[in-house]
């Protein structure tokens, strides 16, 4: 069919996917390639007289001891949050791949908190962690356990942040894991049955190797997630939190706490190509899995 | 291995939807029995309640009281609820559309490079807002447009066009040529193969699309709080603007407001379920 329409084919086909480039180039590319142009000056949040500065932001946001602390925040959080969700995850999705009655209302009512909004769920989740009349430290307590003061002890407030996360994402997870194993052809479990194959073997061998592909697509879609955690942080302990201070918190503090836009916009660049490297990984990952996914198909 | 199996999955289960269901009964509770420090979980028409009992009195003042402007507060819960309908409706019609016609195009046309504009639309998905929203604002405040609807819309629009394009091109590409080959061959001009054969059957797949655009901008936070701080208040900063208040949250109407404005959200999951999987990996993923 390509080719058959004639001379127009070319002005039309950019009609199509013209009003998407533009708009992301202007409201994507464009404040990307501004924000280089700010982080070379002192411009302030409320305006005023700015002049050019030099590298005196980068030198600057290198040497802040803060920015150290929220990258190593951030590190913390992604890996842990990550780790967390994907083990807990993939054994749902273990636990949940046979049939059974209820099923389907369990795996949608699973499905739900990944779908709520974090900055508003998380409000309401300060309510349930309140170490006074929270609603899990009164089950701790019937049970006989402790009373962790989870948002107020410097300890464990990322720690909090995280089962939040954890709550909300875990069921990401499990969605993903579920249609991998399901891929897998029950020929491979029969063939090991007949080899009578230890159950863990068969797990190694068979069903680990096989969900590989969409798990690592999984991880890498959550890490660039985890990454820019902006919503738990703010609702439950602030942006300027030391405990808890990621790097967008913190990028919220220079920028709309101090006023420094110039300094912002020196960190986002850092921000910006770390981010943009677990991204371009992604893209290239998430190519080759679409390829297969294609072959696959056919 | 199977109780095992049962204990693992009905324990997640109950925590999981204990801080929903906890939701659930607080946004019927009165004031004093939502913070309780014995938990109050059995709801009781009862006026008079033990203070350690298991009752709580049931009521609907929780709901009733939305309608009030709070303390700290500029409107009441509604207002907001009204600028967040806006806004996400709004931005979901241009992603979908705009979004449709863009995955139209990379999916019929031979364009060049058109692999690596796709990969170029699906990378901005990955840029932290908090790192984008400095020019942003910078740009806003020359156009006049920090403080208004219109900056949000067309900033959700942008934002959810990855989603669109990947989402939608997915569905296009499930749909055969041949009914547009025949309709060029008939006569029709590309534009009116696309409106009047294409479209219709894409229809299905919008609807998807739309829901996850919708609640993409429904439950935005980052660029919401930091453009606005008047005029286009959505609900999750509404919400978040409480927590300064001195005299405590009032948690039942915080939990009633919160079920109003996540009740869209739980009929949308439900209705998509099949096509969740779709939605969260941008259509790599079809099964």
């Amino acid at each position: 069919m390509k080719g058959s329409m004639g001379r127009c084919r070319d002005w039309t086909q950019y009609a199509f996917v013209g009003p998407a480039l533009i708009l992301l180039i202007s409201i994507n590319v464009f404040p990307l390639l501004y924000s280089i142009a700010l982080s070379f000056t002192n411009v302030d949040l409320v305006g005023g007289a700015w002049k050019f500065v030099g590298g005196f932001n980068y030198a600057v946001a290198f040497k802040f001891a803060k920015y150290g602390a929220a990258l190593r925040t951030t590190a913390l959080f992604v890996c842990v949050a990550v780790a967390v969700e994907l083990v807990l995850g993939f054994a749902l999705a273990l636990a949940l791949k046979d049939r059974f009655g209820g099923r389907a209302f369990a795996l949608t009512a699973l499905l739900v908190p990944m779908m709520l909004p974090p900055a508003v769920i998380a409000l309401f989740w300060k309510l349930v962690l309140n170490g006074h009349y929270g609603i899990l430290n009164q089950c701790l307590g019937a049970l006989g356990l402790g009373q962790p003061q989870w948002i107020t002890d410097p300890d464990l407030k990322l720690l909090s942040i995280l089962l939040v996360d954890v709550w909300m994402w875990t069921p990401f997870m499990m969605l993903i894991a579920l249609a991998a194993l399901n891929a897998i052809p029950g020929y491979l479990y029969e063939a090991a049955a007949i080899d009578r194959a230890s159950r863990w073997k068969v797990f190694r061998r068979i069903t680990l190797p096989l969900c590989a592909p969409l798990l690592g697509l999984a991880v890498l879609l959550r890490a660039t997630d985890a990454i820019k955690q902006f919503d738990l942080v703010m609702a439950i302990t602030g942006p300027n939190d030391p405990a808890t201070q990621t790097v967008s918190a913190l990028l919220y503090q220079v920028v709309f706490r101090d006023g420094k836009v110039g300094l912002g916009a020196a960190y986002s660049y850092v921000v910006l190509v770390l981010v943009l490297a677990l991204a371009s990984v992604f893209v290239r990952y998430m190519s080759r899995v679409q390829r297969r996914e294609e072959a696959g198909a056919q | 291995m199977k109780a095992l199996r049962i204990a693992f999955v009905g324990g997640y289960f109950c925590a999981a939807m204990l801080p929903l269901i906890w939701l659930l009964l607080t946004s019927f509770k009165t004031r004093d029995d939502s913070i309780a420090v014995h938990p109050k979980f059995v709801p009781t028409w009862a006026e008079e309640v033990a203070a350690d009992g298991i009752y709580f009195h049931a009521n609907l003042d929780g709901y009733r009281e939305l309608a009030e402007v709070y303390a700290g507060g500029d409107h009441a819960f509604f207002h907001y609820l009204g600028n967040s309908l806006v806004i996400g409706l709004l931005s979901t019609l241009c992603s979908v559309l705009i979004g449709t016609c863009a995955a139209y195009g990379f999916s019929r046309f031979a364009i060049p490079g058109g692999r690596d504009w796709l990969f170029f639309i699906l990378s901005t998905r990955f840029l932290p807002p908090l790192a984008v929203v400095v020019p942003v604002l910078m740009m806003y405040r020359e156009f006049d447009l920090q403080n208004s609807h219109m900056g949000l819309v067309l900033l959700y629009t942008a934002f959810n066009m990855s989603l669109a394009v990947w989402l939608m091109k997915g569905f296009i590409d499930e749909i055969p040529t041949a009914y547009e080959e025949a309709a060029l061959v008939a006569g029709y001009t590309r534009f009116q193969a696309f409106r009047l054969v294409v479209l219709p059957r894409a229809v299905p797949g919008m609807a998807v699309t739309a829901v996850f655009c919708l609640i993409s901008a429904w439950n935005e936070y980052g660029f919401a709080m930091t453009l606005n701080n008047q005029k286009a208040v959505t609900v999750p900063v509404y919400f978040a603007g409480l927590q300064g208040n001195v005299s405590g949250l009032p948690w039942a109407q915080i939990s009633a407001g919160m079920l109003i404005f996540v009740a869209p959200i739980i009929v949308f999951t439900v209705l998509v379920r099949k096509h969740l999987l779709r939605g969260v990996t941008f259509g790599t993923i079809k099964r």
